[in-house]
């Protein structure tokens, strides 16, 4: 197959036009700093012919029949340069080019918050995009591409399963009840964007399971994407509608280009490692031995004799080109990962094809189709009594009564695996019969489908008789997306951009789970040969479907006002909820376009946005239901929903201001935003008395309501400076600030509402915010005085400080250095709550332990020990299994993290003979980590995704989806990976 | 059956059509708009309301109210046979665990939301299927169906009041837990009235049980006169692969992977009958495994895992009523309203000639209340109701302290002298989330 693949895309690859006359060719560096450009667009125009710069800036285009030419050359951040050239029959023209910068990029397309697309200096909402092209680094994955690169953005990567997705946020949670990750959309195509189900079984206890979830984003080959746009709040969502308001991630993929073929091939080789993260074995009282008998030691708390390096290597090629009509993008990807778990691997493999054709001048098509086949097993982990990371952790008082390995190692039996295809493909027709209409209709579709097989085997040491679940999951997302623009002069000076449209999606959930246990015997079973069979079906649809219209008034081409709005229905509104109006307004002034602007090599557009956009309650919400839940073999009913006749979305209304700017001749950019979005008619969950009964099969007693407010506002900054600017050195530094306060306003008939992980939802207070039982005497050398309902803090990052910086240094030799901060939040150790109350001696404990002199051979922690009185009140509080509670682990979580260096070699094209130009890079992530002095062991970040989806879709309650809290996991692990790019 | 959200949004549709100045421009979008206007979804899966309001719904309706109180005794006699020292920690304070609190004998508010909401949960559906059954046609009725779900009511009231320290109602102010009793007196009064057989009976034999509380003992001991010997009606369990539908008690200590309880610590070790002690009473049989639980206890550590033997299965069903229960009833108004020692002892021995074991001689009337706790233990056993006979007790003045044995005693909560018990709370308070979301309660 893989020989197959690579023969299409040698016959896709073959030069469309064989005509050999004249070659033209040359180099492209920056104007200021004299640096290589690689992947600049360098066209005959007119002609068809074109190609981009290889990894040395280099470019060449031959077969060019004689003649006069324009030749351009166009890359993202620089202003367009044209050149006239001639070209003989036979000879080369050598013409090089020396692009300007244009930090602020003003007249860069952009689809940020409009209809359709508009230049940056007309949009009125902050831009935040990452051009891939200039990443030095390759991340393994769309999660980690995105991490620690856009201000008031976090990623957080919950474990280090194989296949475990990012928890995504955008200006932080605007949603209690419903999903607060971003909606996607690949080439104008809406993919799924929450989690990918959950691999557990259907029935017991819902943790029996790797517990981590896999996410759509990262089905995307990172090698594919040319750019992403992060759209966030509601005020440049508003077009988006109902569903929009947690923001907006628009990738964009790479596209052929006019000129021969280019092939980009690379081999990646590495490892990933985990870092230590629990305690120092210094630490530990006399009592403690060194290692566990299977060799574990407290600063890997005891799993290290599980963990292995894991082996990592990915192929992938790619080849762009075409000619007038016709534009190709072809590419393919392999990768093969072990985890660092026993069990956990993962292969992914990729496939894309964007078609780019040109029947009339007025007309393009555009198609693009990638299909992906990802396929990973997990080891049981997380809060799973029959997984290692809990068996381990809780050392001999676990569920096996031994931290012996042989005595573990049985739990490695269990086979849970996972396998995604997904496809996704989408049509664009761009149609413009006159110079200032355009109409642009897309259609895409997405299909992913999920197979989640979970074996414990006969004689599996926790289930003798053994368990198999095998789920079959579809999940269908159809986009139908039109829009037209109408442009016309008002007056002389006054343009306007009239755009209008319609959006259709619709998504579609389908999931079937056979599920049987007690087997005859050995073997490798299946359902059919249980003893005891269950089914489970579930099929959801949800069908949105909005118009829109915003008109651009466009004053000077300086002063851009914009004004629009989009109205929705929605299928999972109540009866009685008609259909919804979001409007939008912003406005942007390019200030240095005036003929008072004195500051030569600076720019400056001042900008401000206010809209709305919403969130759609789940399908079955509305309406008051009952589940058939069987009643050993008989037909039973039970309470569902409540039902709410009312319901309808959540309202997100958002203003932002700010500005964007460069200054000191363009070397250094800064944009600011200080934004303030209100969530209105907020979704939330909200409890019923119990006394009432209307609980469903799950304990649930909720119902969603359109009460109460979620706030959030703070402050971004995007800064950068080009520290030095030279042809062999160059230097930049760059950070990104945001910080995010939020705040809930319940009424008062409103109980407080819990979300699991001690994260609770209170009215005045952050959301979540952390509360519970506190130590109020926590220094003091005496008993703990503990309160309850005490609040601790916000479970979310306030405070998240990203930088950056890029060593260009002789030879084209490139450092990069990339790190994140965050920080003002809580976390909640829940693991080591879960081990000191069954009496596990706890490496959190060791100094506890040291100073009250607890001969740990007997036992954890007791009164009766003879230093117990020199104990802080936080030491018995949190060490005591008496008096433990787990908000008492609850601990603030700043951390700062060494996300990224790479160290990029250019190899000389000389170096490997017919190619036009290779590098070598030298990468690694997740290096390092600080944390908070208060943080006593695992990973700040880890946690909190062992299910990202928002269950509150049926009305049962508020998700755990909220709340960061450490379970029973380990850590992201370190990466080292080495890999050679070449292009041909 | 068919549900459900069925929405529409062509109102609105409609108008934007008519108000369009741009319709010829915009003919392509608006095209393709009137497709996108159709919102109207629907989803099977979840079953409407209204259709419960259905005939057919009836024995679906009854089965729900079955299972519900199947959830609240599950919960219930799990949790109160801890806190009774039925059984004793051995692990697990989480998922099919004893959490700290409880292991001590407490039961707190915080930790009994579960347990309260499932006996609401059992409440309602009774209540809203006789409110649906009530409204049905005359002959659309089934009687038996009917019966059944007084049953499933009386006995839902009763796990009620004999659990709840207070009552309350859809969201009301708390009341007397006697509240619930009266309820059951009427639930049971119409299931015997409608019922026959075994549910007319069953009927009967809960009515007099909850009469005992009501302290009517006449009625009480007529209606226990009514119930024969070897009568038994049964809450059914389920070995569907649904732990939910399966014995609590069993599934905590199936070793799958919970082993959170044992009977090492407490009475009922060295007198069940076991693998070490083949003559003991079979009424209370355990089994030695040699093992110890699936972690330490806050109070001794990790002990022996000695786990029960009288729901061997997920489907071991829990005893609802029975004529031995009834004849207990009869030797405890003997013994402790007439002081009727020999009656009492009659009635126990012919107990416990029943079940193969040595009839008891008591020497006072001290020891044969002393015997007739310990025979009430015995024969129930993990049923759900020894916690709230000790609370019955103790609210009658019943000299606890020094008619229980040692081990189902409050002790000092040191293992090495008594019972770990430092304090022992007798009923389930109003649960936390009662409080939270009850502005008549908060």
């Amino acid at each position: 197959m893989a020989l197959a693949f690579a023969v299409g895309l040698f016959l896709v690859g073959a030069p469309l036009q064989a005509q050999q006359t004249g070659t033209v060719t040359g180099n492209v560096n920056d104007a200021q700093s004299g640096a290589i450009l690689p992947s600049v667009q360098v066209y005959l125009v007119g002609s068809g012919l074109g190609t981009l710069t290889n990894n040395n800036g280099r470019y060449l285009i031959v077969n060019v029949p004689a003649g006069s030419y324009t030749l351009r050359a166009e890359r993202l951040g620089y202003a367009t340069q044209d050149m006239q050239i001639e070209v003989t029959g036979g000879g080369t023209v050598t013409q090089d080019f020396s692009l300007e910068s244009e930090a602020l990029g003003l007249d860069e397309i952009v689809v940020t918050g409009t209809a359709g697309a508009a230049r940056r200096r007309e949009v009125g909402n902050t831009i935040s995009q990452v051009d891939v092209a200039d990443l030095p680094d390759n991340p393994t994955n769309v999660d980690g591409l995105l991490q620690a690169r856009i201000p008031g953005m976090s990623v957080m990567q919950s474990s280090g399963n194989a296949g475990g997705g990012a928890k995504i946020r955008l200006r932080g949670n605007v949603s209690v009840a419903q999903s607060n990750q971003p909606l996607i959309y690949i080439d104008g195509v809406r993919m799924r964007s929450d989690a990918f189900h959950k691999n557990v079984p259907p029935t017991g206890y819902p943790g029996r399971s790797g517990n981590d979830v896999a996410s759509p984003l990262n089905n995307i080959n990172p090698d594919d994407i040319a750019r992403i746009e992060v759209i966030k709040g509601a005020a440049a969502t508003t077009l988006y509608g109902t569903e929009a308001a947690a923001g907006v991630i628009q990738i964009f993929t790479k596209r052929g280009h006019q000129g021969q073929a280019r092939w980009n091939a690379s081999i990646e080789q590495g490892f990933q490692r985990l870092q230590k993260f629990g305690v120092d074995p210094g630490l530990r009282p006399s009592s403690e031995a060194a290692e566990t008998s299977a060799g574990g030691t407290s600063d890997y708390v005891f799993i290290n004799p599980w963990l292995r390096d894991a082996y990592q290597q990915k192929y992938s090629l790619s080849v762009s080109g075409g000619g007038d009509a016709l534009q190709y993008f072809v590419s393919g990807s392999y990768s093969d990962d072990e985890g660092v778990l026993p069990n956990d691997q993962q292969t992914t493999s990729t496939v894309r094809g964007n078609f780019t054709f040109s029947p009339l001048e007025n007309l393009q098509l555009q198609w693009n189709t990638s299909y992906t086949n990802d396929e990973f097993f997990n080891t049981a982990a997380g809060n799973n009594a029959h997984g290692l990371t809990l068996n381990v952790f809780r050392r001999d008082a676990n569920y096996r009564g031994s931290e012996a390995r042989e005595d573990i190692d049985p739990l490695l039996g269990q086979t849970i695996s996972t396998q995604i295809d997904h496809l996704i493909t989408g049509g664009t027709a761009t149609w413009t019969p006159r110079t200032n209409f355009t109409n642009r209709l897309s259609i895409g579709y997405d299909l992913a489908q999920q197979n989640n097989r979970n074996l414990r085997p006969f004689g599996f040491a926790l289930a003798q008789n053994g368990i198999l679940s095998d789920g079959r999951s579809e999940f269908e997302t159809l986009t139908f997306d039109y829009v037209g623009t109408l442009s016309f002069d008002l007056t002389g000076s006054i343009g306007s951009a009239l755009s209008f449209g319609g959006q259709s999606v619709t998504t579609e959930t389908q999931q079937t789970v056979a599920y049987g246990e007690d087997f005859p015997g050995p073997g490798d079973p299946t359902v059919t040969t249980a003893g005891t069979k269950l089914g489970f079906e579930l099929r959801e649809r949800v069908v949105n479907a909005g118009f829109f219209a915003q008109n651009v008034f466009d004053i000077s081409d300086k002063y851009f006002i914009t004004v629009g709005g989009r109205v929705d229905g929605n299928s999972a509104f109540g009866e009685d909820f008609g259909l919804q109006f979001y409007p939008k307004v912003s406005g942007s002034w390019v200030v240095s376009d005036e003929s008072f602007w004195s500051m030569d090599g600076s720019q400056l557009k001042l900008r401000a946005a206010w809209g709305e956009s919403g969130r759609a309650p789940g399908a079955f919400d509305a309406v008051q239901t009952y589940d058939g839940v069987g009643w050993g073999g008989v037909p039973a009913f039970f309470p569902r929903v409540l039902g709410n006749a009312d319901l309808g979305p959540e309202r997100t209304a958002e203003w932002e201001m700010g500005f964007d700017g460069s200054f000191l001749d363009n070397r250094l950019s800064l944009d600011f935003t200080y934004y303030n979005q209100t969530t209105s008619e907020a979704l939330f969950a909200v409890r019923q008395a119990p006394s009432t009964g209307f609980i469903d099969v799950n304990g649930g007693n909720s119902q969603l309501e359109n009460v109460g407010e979620i706030n959030n506002q703070g402050i971004e900054i995007a800064a950068n400076y080009q520290v030095i600017q030279g042809r062999e050195w160059s230097w930049d530094i760059g950070t990104s600030i945001s910080t995010n306060q939020s705040e809930a306003g319940l009424p008062e008939e409103v109980a407080n509402i819990s979300v699991g992980g001690n994260g609770w939802i209170i009215d005045g207070e952050p959301v979540p915010v952390i509360r519970g039982f506190k130590v109020m005497n926590p220094d003091a050398i005496a008993d703990p005085d503990i309160q309850p309902d005490q609040i601790y803090g916000p479970n979310a990052p306030t405070q998240i400080i990203g930088v950056h910086s890029s060593l260009t240094m002789p030879g084209g030799i490139l450092l990069s250095v990339r790190g994140e901060y965050q920080g003002g939040h809580y976390v909640t150790q829940g693991v080591a709550i879960n081990a000191i109350g069954r009496s596990v001696i706890w490496p959190g404990c060791y100094e506890a332990y040291a100073i009250a002199g607890t001969d740990v051979s007997q036992g954890p922690l007791s009164a009766t020990d003879p230093g117990y009185d020199q104990l802080t009140a936080s030491q018995r509080a949190r060490c005591n299994p008496n008096l433990a509670e787990g908000e008492f682990w609850a601990e603030p979580a700043d951390f700062f993290k060494l996300r990224q260096v790479t160290l990029q070699f250019p190899v000389p094209e000389a170096w490997i003979p017919g190619t036009a130009g290779a590098n070598l890079t030298l990468s690694g992530q997740n290096l390092w980590r600080w944390t908070n002095d208060e943080w006593t062991h695992y990973d700040p970040e880890m946690g909190g995704n062992s299910d990202n989806n928002a269950i509150s879709r049926d009305g049962v309650s508020n998700g755990d989806f909220l709340v960061t809290s450490i379970s029973e996991h380990i850590p992201v692990p370190a990466t080292f990976t080495v890999a050679l790019r070449v292009n041909f | 059956m068919k549900s459900t959200n069925t929405h529409r949004a062509d109102r609105g549709c409609t108008s934007r059509r008519a108000t369009s100045g741009l319709r010829g421009l915009l003919a392509l979008g608006l095209a393709f708009g009137v497709a996108a206007c159709d919102t109207d979804v629907v989803n099977p899966g979840p079953i409407a309301g209204d259709f419960l309001d259905s005939p057919d719904a009836q024995a679906a309706i009854t089965n729900g109210a079955g299972r519900a109180l199947g959830d609240a005794m599950n919960w219930i006699s799990y949790t109160s046979a801890s806190v009774a020292r039925e059984i004793h920690p051995s692990g697990s304070t989480g998922s099919f665990g004893i959490t700290p609190e409880q292991q001590r004998g407490e039961l707190n508010n915080d930790e009994v939301n579960t347990h309260w909401e499932n006996v609401h949960r059992a409440r309602f559906m009774v209540e809203d299927g006789l409110d649906r059954i009530d409204q049905l046609e005359a002959g659309e009725q089934d009687d038996e169906v009917l019966a059944q779900l007084y049953l499933w009511g009386g006995y839902t009231y009763r796990l009620a009041g004999e659990s709840l320290c207070e009552a309350v109602i859809d969201g009301g102010s708390a009341q007397d837990h006697g509240v619930f009793f009266t309820r059951a007196i009427e639930l049971f009064d119409q299931a015997a009235s409608l019922g026959t057989g075994d549910v007319r009976t069953a009927a009967v034999a809960g009515r007099a049980s909850v009469k005992v509380w009501q302290g009517d003992w006449a009625g009480a001991l007529a209606d226990a006169g009514s119930v024969p010997d070897d009568f038994s009606y049964v809450m059914p369990y389920y070995d569907i692969g649904d732990d939910n539908q399966g014995n609590r008690l069993y599934i905590a200590a199936k070793s799958e992977p919970y082993k959170a309880h044992s009977q090492w610590s407490t009475w009922v070790e060295g007198y069940g009958m076991s693998e070490d002690t083949p003559d003991g009473d079979p009424r209370v049989p355990y089994t030695i495994t040699g093992t110890v639980g699936d972690a330490s206890t806050s109070c001794c550590g990790e002990v022996p895992f000695n786990p029960q033997t009288k729901y061997e299965n997920d489907d071991a069903a829990i005893e609802l009523s029975s004529g031995p229960e009834m004849r207990l009833l009869e030797a405890e108004n003997a013994l402790f309203n007439d002081s009727d020692m020999a009656t009492a002892v009659a009635i126990i021995n012919e107990l416990r000639a029943d079940a193969g074991v040595d009839p008891i001689a008591p020497a006072s009337m001290t020891e044969a209340q002393m015997m007739f706790l310990r025979e009430h233990a015995i024969e129930q056993w993990l049923e759900a109701r020894r916690l709230p006979a000790l609370w019955r007790w103790n609210e009658a003045g019943v000299p606890l302290e020094t008619l229980l044995q040692p081990l189902e005693q409050v002790g000092d909560g040191n293992i090495q002298t008594g019972s770990h018990l430092q304090e022992r709370d007798f009923c389930f308070p109003i649960s936390e989330g009662e409080e939270q979301t009850n502005p008549n309660v908060g």
